[in-house]
């Protein structure tokens, strides 16, 4: 019988103005603050505050036996401080319940160790110490943006000190191996990696609302059971946190669902832990090769998400282009404005796929066509070189 | 002398705008009414919109009592004579304000029939949707019924219809009036589609210069179209260039310091927008300060940010979308060069608008402005490196852009509404005798 390990992902973006031609130069604020601080307001009432809610009663009611992992994006944070102080104070909480542990990520939940390594450590080292300043801990295990990783990912955070790093179980990759094990990346000697179920995972994530599935409605105790039946060392469970209340309703019985899993996960007999206790406790005997680079979106479980078309390529690349000039200015309110530009959300907005995940892409986005996301997107970083040249100037920094 | 009285055809009119075609037909309306008595029938008329020389009729304003009275004199025949329309007709007279659901395909026998009686329904045609709908056959023909119709209660000399949606509506009144019947020529279906396409529009433009006593393009390059590509005898084409309505200029200074070449029209394959992504390409490559912002919206504007984007010229090449007229003006007070590379421009208003701004223009040789702005540097539309190079010129070249905006603010004051007004008159008068 395998352990269970869960872990959910908490972010929110910067979403930006629809900054129109007529403003580029003008270097006014880009952000749409109203509409930020409208979305997390809507997300804290249907998702964070009852769910943070419920998960540390159920902790605390379980007495530890019941534990989770979290990884909370430097966007989301400043986001909280600055609109929803009260938020954060009940991730605190919930933290400071003993049951759950954080995870590392890239500050600004980007893709920048596709594009610069410099300025992915740059972006872990902000996070590691944010975390520690707001919630006093120390991570020791880390999780990409959106789970993207390769074999490179998995070196490079052993390099950083970390023990452990999770990542999407990719079929192709497995090779019929269960990702109910823990593996080790080649060209690793200590650092484990923790393979997302991704059946087990989107039968909470997805299908639990989906009338026309064949096991809805889903209980608890049918689930607990077939996690008791799996195989492996362990099963994890990695999903989006808004899966509870803000994708998935109230109505869905999600929070019934949850409310009921760690009784029915007791009867079963299953253990819950959390991943750097699954990399204490479990050897990564096997092997798992992962040259490309995969993630958790889309049918393709790679960066086709965030890169896929040309729009996207070219907004993502034009933005890391700036790095080196930005941070000879040495302005921190200039570097993190572009930085903020980094959070793959803004690409994943541009995104022209159709079929079901062109649909998921449409449902988050805050523009009425990928088209507009990247026009703005581009009158946006248009102003921002601007300010850059006119900072280099300044400083006397400008080459020509 | 008595002043003539003229019946004019027009489809789109101001306020309710979606080209060029509309604007030409109230600066050319406004002057003609100067020395002549004009009737304005246009499908969709806006209350409140006051033209105080002449008057303006729109079909979604009509009542079926004002036209009842013309029903019985009127035979309607003509539509024989045109060879292939796929579009339902109604032919049902029943008086009930019954849905589209009862229409089916009918073929017109030659001998004269009796029209049936407009409907409600008919005109309710008018008060809903736009002009360029998917209903746009059901109105043209709609549209040419009820005008045959009203014409009939009207008294005119001369009948003027502007472009293909109202020449059917032209060769009716004539055929039910006998008054002779001009037609302007503001863009062809030639143009859109090229000589592949002869499709209805292709025919009924034919159909309606074979009636017409006379046509007016405007501009040689279109009458060159019309001679060549429809067939119709020299003689009876008199090109007369389009006006600029003057417009209050102003400059201001642009937020940010590079350049600004302006692309300003529908992103349509005929506007040549790809040949402008070209251009900028090249432009761009040697003189990174240089910003190109496309003003319009069309079919081509998604596959034109795509295109733009996969030449990593997302950073220069901007897109505002469609713009009303304040912020085109707003757009035009901060441009320093202006680019037309229309593949075929029947005349190209835009470029004038533009000169009145003083903004100099680099523009496609394949069009109709191009006979009246001296003022402007040319080149075949295909051939971006040209267009490249005088776009080059006229940002670094100070004597260059002043030589070339001093000719074309010359060009200009010779281009105006009273100019072409004159000219249409005077072939009214010819055409009358």
């Amino acid at each position: 019988m395998p352990d269970v390990c869960l872990y959910f992902q908490v972010h929110q973006p910067n979403r930006l103005l629809p900054y129109d031609f007529f403003r580029i130069g003008e270097n006014a604020a880009h952000e749409d603050d109203s509409l930020n601080a409208t979305i997390l307001d809507k997300v804290a009432e249907k998702c964070y505050l009852p769910a943070n809610a419920m998960f540390q009663h159920l902790i605390e009611e379980n007495h530890g036996r019941f534990r989770m992992a979290l990884s909370i994006s430097g966007t989301l944070i400043e986001q909280m401080q600055r609109f929803r102080p009260d938020v954060l104070e009940s991730f605190k909480n919930l933290v400071a319940s003993g049951g759950v542990e954080l995870l590392a990520e890239t500050y600004y939940h980007s893709l920048a160790f596709v594009h610069s390594n410099k300025e992915f450590d740059r972006q872990v080292d902000m996070h590691l110490q944010l975390i520690e300043d707001v919630f006093s801990v120390r991570p020791r295990v880390f999780r990409n943006t959106e789970l993207i990783y390769n074999d490179a990912i998995a070196a490079k955070a052993e390099t950083m000190g970390f023990d452990g790093v999770i990542a999407e179980g990719v079929e192709a990759n497995l090779d019929g191996q269960s990702p109910n094990f823990l593996y080790r990346a080649p060209q690793t000697a200590r650092i484990k990696t923790l393979l997302r179920n991704s059946r087990l995972s989107d039968d909470i994530g997805f299908r639990f609302s989906d009338p026309q599935w064949s096991e809805h409605p889903l209980t608890a105790r049918r689930f607990a059971d077939w996690l008791a039946a799996s195989e492996g060392d362990l099963v994890n469970l990695f999903m989006d946190y808004e899966n509870i209340g803000e994708h998935q309703w109230q109505e869905t019985g999600i929070f019934d669902f949850w409310n009921a899993m760690p009784e029915a996960t007791q009867e079963a007999g299953l253990q819950w832990v959390t991943p750097s206790e699954a990399v204490d406790l479990y050897r990564a005997s096997q092997a798992y090769s992962c040259p490309s680079l995969t993630s958790w979106a889309d049918a393709e479980r790679d960066l086709s998400a965030w890169m896929g078309n040309v729009m996207q390529q070219e907004a993502i690349g034009k933005i890391h282009k700036l790095e080196q000039k930005i941070l000879a200015v040495n302005d921190p309110e200039l570097t993190h404005t572009w930085a903020k530009m980094q959070t793959s959300d803004h690409f994943y907005w541009m995104a022209t796929k159709g079929g079901t995940d062109g649909s998921v892409h449409r449902y988050f986005t805050p523009y009425p066509s990928p088209y507009d996301a990247y026009i703005y997107f581009m009158n946006v970083l248009a102003d921002l070189h601007i300010r850059l040249r006119r900072a280099l100037a300044a400083k006397g920094l400008d080459s020509q | 002398m008595k002043r003539l009285r003229v019946l004019k055809l027009g489809w789109e009119f101001p306020p309710l705008i979606n080209g060029g075609l509309g604007v030409a037909c109230l600066g050319l309306s406004q002057a003609l009414a100067k020395s002549v008595d004009l009737t304005v029938l246009v499908p969709m008329g806006t209350p409140g919109a006051d033209f105080k020389n002449f008057s303006l009729r729109g079909l979604n304003h009509l009542r079926l009592e004002e036209i009842e009275s013309a029903e019985k004199r009127y035979r309607y025949q003509s539509f024989a004579l045109v060879r292939e329309i796929p579009i339902f007709l109604d032919p049902y007279d029943d008086g009930r304000s019954a849905a589209v659901s009862t229409c089916f395909e009918k073929t017109i026998r030659t001998e004269e029939t009796v029209f049936s009686k407009t409907t409600a329904a008919q005109l309710e045609t008018f008060k809903i949707g736009g002009l360029y709908g998917p209903d746009l056959g059901a109105k043209v023909i709609e549209f040419s019924k009820i005008a045959a119709k009203l014409a009939m209660l009207e008294e005119f000399d001369i009948i003027h219809a502007h472009d293909w949606m109202t020449f059917l509506a032209g060769v009716e009144v004539k055929k039910a009036t006998g008054k002779p019947l001009v037609l302007h020529v503001h863009a062809l279906q030639y143009d859109r589609s090229g000589s592949d396409d002869h499709g209805w529009i292709y025919e009924i433009e034919k159909h309606g210069m074979e009636q017409a006593d006379c046509i007016i393009p405007v501009s040689r390059y279109t009458g060159e179209i019309i001679a060549k590509h429809y067939g119709i005898p020299g003689r009876k084409i008199r090109p007369v260039h389009n006006g600029a309505e003057p417009v209050a200029s102003f400059a201001t200074k642009k937020k940010f310091p590079e350049k600004l070449v302006l692309f300003l029209g529908r992103l349509t394959s005929q506007k040549g927008p790809e040949f402008f992504l070209e251009t900028a390409a090249r432009v761009i490559a040697r003189d990174p300060n240089v910003r190109f912002v496309v003003a319009g919206t069309g079919e081509k504007l998604r596959p034109l940010i795509e295109s733009g984007a996969f030449r990593g010229l997302g950073s220069h090449f901007h897109f505002t979308g469609f713009l009303d007229k304040e912020k085109v003006h707003d757009l035009l007070s901060m441009t320093d060069v202006y680019c037309m590379p229309s593949v075929s421009e029947p005349f190209g208003l835009s470029a004038l608008e533009a000169a009145q701004f003083g903004i100099p223009a680099v523009i496609s040789k394949q069009s109709g402005v191009a006979e009246v702005l001296k003022g402007a540097l040319l080149a075949d539309y295909w051939d971006v490196e040209l267009m490249a190079k005088h776009i080059h010129a006229l940002l670094t070249d100070p004597t260059l852009r002043a030589t070339v905006i001093e000719q074309a603010k010359l060009d200009i004051a010779a281009s105006t509404w009273d100019a072409a007004a004159a000219k249409v008159i005077k072939i009214y008068h010819e055409i009358i005798t």
